[in-house]
C-alpha cells in the first residue's frame, strides 16, 4: 500500500508566544519518538500545519534546523485556519506534513557577508536562517539583519534582536514605518529600502535575503542594485497559495515552476526568468 | 481475423459484470438533452450511439469530485487519524470516448512525479477502461489536432469499434482488456475500419512556441473578456485535475477530503494578505491554456488536452480550449508574432 502523502503526522504544541496583538508563534514536536528521530530538515523549507476540522495552512519552519528537540511555526491571524490557531494553547495537537520545498542554499553562503531584510510578518522565514548562521558563527562574514514594520507594536521576535546584536560582527537594524514610532523608539524610523539606503552596509562579497511585501521588496531591489549586489546573489522566499505542497493540486506555479518543488526559495535572478505570476 | 461481440451479447456482459458486483461507469442517457457518464443500474441504462461526447468525462473513475483522505477523531487535547478504506473494488469504464481514456496516462505523470498520489494510483489499477471507437464527431471535437484520432489507444485496455451492423470488433491492448473479455467474444472475419475523426483544426506546435513567451501580453485581455469564470470548462475537462484539500466536521471529528477546484475561480491563488497573483478572469484563464500546452508540456512531455471539446460544449460564453487557440491562431498569423 503507497503512503498516504495527505496524511500528517501528529504533533504536541509545547508552546505559544503572542508576538504582537495578531502574530503568535508555535513549537510542537512530534507524538512519535521514532517519527521525530527520523525527521530532518533544512532553513527555509516550510510545512502544511493544521488543525483539525478547521483545516491546513502553509508556513515556513521558521525554527534553525540545528534544533532537533522541536520546530516553530509563526503566523497572523487572517482567516479560518489562523484564527482556529490562535486558540491553541499547550498539550494541545496539531497536525503537521513536511518539510516540503527546497531550502536557503546556506553552503553556498559560507565565506559571504549576509544582509537579511525582512518587513513585518516576514520575520520568521528570515529567523531561522540568522539562527542557523549564528550557530555556525565562524563559517560567515558580517551578518546585518534590517528589519521593518509597520508600527513598534508590529515587530516579530523582537528580543531575538537583541540577541542576535550580541554576536560578533552582527548589525540589527530595526525601523518602524514614519507615524507607527512612539516617544520611547530609539531605533530608526523609516521605510525599509530608504533606511537599507541609509544604513551604508559595506556590499563587498555579499548575499542578501529580502523577504517582505511586495511594495517593499519592488523598492529595496533597486537599493540593492546601488549597491553593487547582483540579483544572482539576492534571494527571496516565494509565498504562492498552496494547498497539497506535494506538485499536484495545480496553484502554486509560475510558468513551469512548482513553487512547492521547486521553490519556495529562488534568486532574483531566477524569479526573472519566470513569469510574475507570484 | 478479428474477435467481435454482438450489442446483445456486450450488454449481457454489463448486467453479468453487475451482478458479480462489479460497478460499471458508462454512457447513460440522462434525459432527452443529455448523456453523461454515470454509474449503470443495468445494460438497459448504456447509451451506445446519438450522442457525440458525454457532457462528463471519466476522471471521476481515478480522481473523484471529493474524496475522503483521512478520517480524524478527536478526543480531550488528543487526535486519533484514520485512513480511509483503501482497498478499492474493481471497477469498469464502458464505451468511453477514447479521448476521455487518453487523458488518464497524462494525468498519470502529475499524480506520480517525486510524490505519489496513492488514491489516484489505487483507482487506476482497479480500473478497467474500454473505449469506444468514435463514427461521429460534431465542430467542438479536435483530437486529431493534438496527436490523437477517434480510435487513439491511449489509456484503454480494450476498444470497441462499430462494425455497423450492430456488433463491434473488440481490440484488447492489455492483460485487463484480455481478461474482461475473456470468452466474450467470437472470431470474424470482420474487421472495423478506423472511421476518419475531425479534421486538424489547426497546428499546435506555433501556438506552444508563442505559449513560451507571451505571459504579458495583452491578447489574453481580448480572448477571455467574456469568461464568466464558472468553471465549467475545467469540471467537465478530462485532464483538468486541480484540487482543494478542506475539513468537514466539527469539535468531535470528520474528515479531510481533496474536492475537485478550478484556476478559474479567484479563490484559487489567492493569498492569505489578500494579494492575489492571478486576480482578473483573463490571467486565470491564461494560466488554463498554458498548463495545457505550455507547462504540462514543458513538465511532462504532453500537452495536457485530448482535444475531447468538451470546454467549449460547455462553455455558457462560447470558449473553450479550441476557440481559444483558433483565436490565437488567428492572432499569430495577423500578427506574425513567434
Amino acid at each position: 500500500m503507497m503512503e498516504n502523502v495527505y496524511k500528517p503526522d501528529l504533533m504536541e504544541v509545547i508552546e505559544v508566544k503572542q508576538h504582537t496583538v495578531d502574530v503568535k508563534s508555535v513549537k510542537i514536536k512530534f507524538r512519535d519518538p521514532e517519527r521525530a528521530a527520523r525527521f530532518s530538515y533544512e532553513v527555509g523549507q516550510f510545512g502544511m500545519f493544521s488543525l483539525f476540522g478547521m483545516g491546513e495552512s502553509t508556513f515556513n519552519i521558521c525554527s534553525s534546523s540545528n534544533w532537533k528537540d522541536h520546530i516553530e511555526f509563526c503566523f497572523r491571524k487572517t482567516g479560518r485556519v489562523t484564527e482556529a490557531f490562535w486558540q491553541i494553547d499547550e498539550g494541545d495537537t496539531i497536525g503537521f506534513r513536511g518539510p516540503y520545498g527546497n531550502s536557503y542554499p546556506m553552503e553556498e553562503w559560507e565565506g559571504k557577508n549576509l544582509i537579511f531584510i525582512g518587513g513585518g510578518i516576514a520575520m520568521p522565514p528570515i529567523r531561522c536562517a540568522v539562527w542557523y548562521a549564528l550557530e555556525s558563527r565562524e563559517k560567515y562574514g558580517n551578518i546585518t539583519v534590517v528589519y521593518g514594520a509597520r508600527t513598534t507594536k508590529d515587530l516579530v521576535f523582537e528580543d531575538e534582536l537583541d540577541q542576535w546584536a550580541e554576536y560578533k560582527d552582527v548589525r540589527v537594524i530595526r525601523c518602524v514605518d514614519p507615524g507607527g514610532e512612539t516617544p520611547e523608539w530609539t531605533y530608526e524610523v523609516g521605510l525599509v529600502p530608504n533606511v537599507l539606503r541609509d544604513a551604508q552596509i559595506p556590499a563587498d562579497n555579499t548575499v542578501a535575503l529580502v523577504i517582505g511585501p511586495p511594495i517593499m521588496i519592488k523598492f529595496t531591489l533597486p537599493v540593492l542594485d546601488q549597491m553593487g549586489i547582483a540579483p544572482a546573489s539576492i534571494y527571496s522566499s516565494l509565498e504562492n497559495r498552496m494547498k497539497c505542497g506535494v506538485g499536484k493540486c495545480g496553484r502554486c506555479n509560475c510558468g513551469p515552476v512548482y513553487v512547492c518543488k521547486e521553490g519556495p526559495i529562488f534568486s532574483f535572478e531566477q524569479l526573472s526568468k519566470l513569469p510574475s505570476d507570484f | 481475423m478479428s474477435e467481435i461481440i454482438s450489442r446483445e451479447a456486450l450488454l449481457r456482459a454489463v448486467d453479468e459484470w453487475l451482478k458479480q458486483g462489479v460497478p460499471v461507469l458508462g454512457p447513460s442517457r440522462i434525459n432527452d438533452a443529455f448523456v453523461a457518464y454515470a454509474p449503470l443500474a443495468s445494460s438497459d441504462a448504456l447509451a451506445l450511439d446519438g450522442y457525440i461526447h458525454p457532457r462528463n468525462s471519466i476522471k471521476e473513475a481515478v480522481f473523484p469530485k471529493h474524496e475522503k483522505i483521512y478520517a480524524y477523531h478527536i478526543k480531550g487535547s488528543g487526535v486519533e487519524l484514520e485512513d480511509p478504506e483503501r482497498s478499492v473494488a474493481k471497477q469498469i469504464v464502458l464505451a468511453a470516448r477514447p479521448c476521455d481514456a487518453a487523458a488518464l496516462p497524462i494525468l498519470d505523470h502529475v499524480f506520480n512525479w517525486d510524490f505519489k498520489d496513492a488514491f489516484y494510483n489505487a483507482r487506476r489499477a482497479a480500473t478497467t477502461v474500454v473505449t469506444l471507437a468514435c463514427t461521429e464527431h460534431d465542430a467542438q471535437c479536435f483530437c486529431t489536432s493534438v496527436g490523437l484520432g477517434p480510435a487513439a489507444e491511449n489509456g484503454s485496455d480494450a476498444m470497441l469499434l462499430p462494425l455497423g451492423d450492430g456488433t463491434f470488433e473488440v481490440r484488447c491492448f492489455t492483460d485487463k482488456g484480455r481478461e474482461l473479455f475473456a470468452g466474450k467474444t467470437e472470431s470474424s472475419g470482420q474487421a472495423a475500419k478506423v472511421p476518419a475523426g475531425p479534421p486538424e483544426r489547426l497546428d499546435v506546435g506555433p501556438i506552444t512556441e508563442f505559449l513560451k513567451d507571451s505571459f504579458d501580453n495583452p491578447i489574453w485581455n481580448e480572448l477571455t473578456l467574456r469568461c464568466l469564470g464558472c468553471g465549467a470548462c475545467a469540471y467537465e475537462c478530462p485532464t483538468c485535475h486541480c484540487f482543494d484539500i478542506v475539513d468537514e466536521g466539527n469539535a468531535a471529528g470528520g474528515y479531510r477530503a481533496k474536492n475537485w477546484d478550478s484556476c478559474q475561480f479567484e479563490m484559487f491563488t489567492m493569498h492569505a494578505s489578500g494579494h492575489n497573483p492571478r486576480a482578473r478572469q483573463a490571467q486565470r484563464q491564461r494560466q488554463r491554456v498554458m498548463h495545457k500546452f505550455s507547462i504540462y508540456p514543458q513538465k511532462f512531455g504532453e500537452v495536457l488536452c485530448t482535444g475531447c471539446g468538451n470546454c467549449t460544449r460547455n462553455c455558457p460564453v462560447s470558449l473553450g480550449i479550441l476557440n481559444t487557440l483558433m483565436d490565437l491562431a488567428a492572432h499569430l498569423d495577423t500578427t506574425g508574432a513567434k
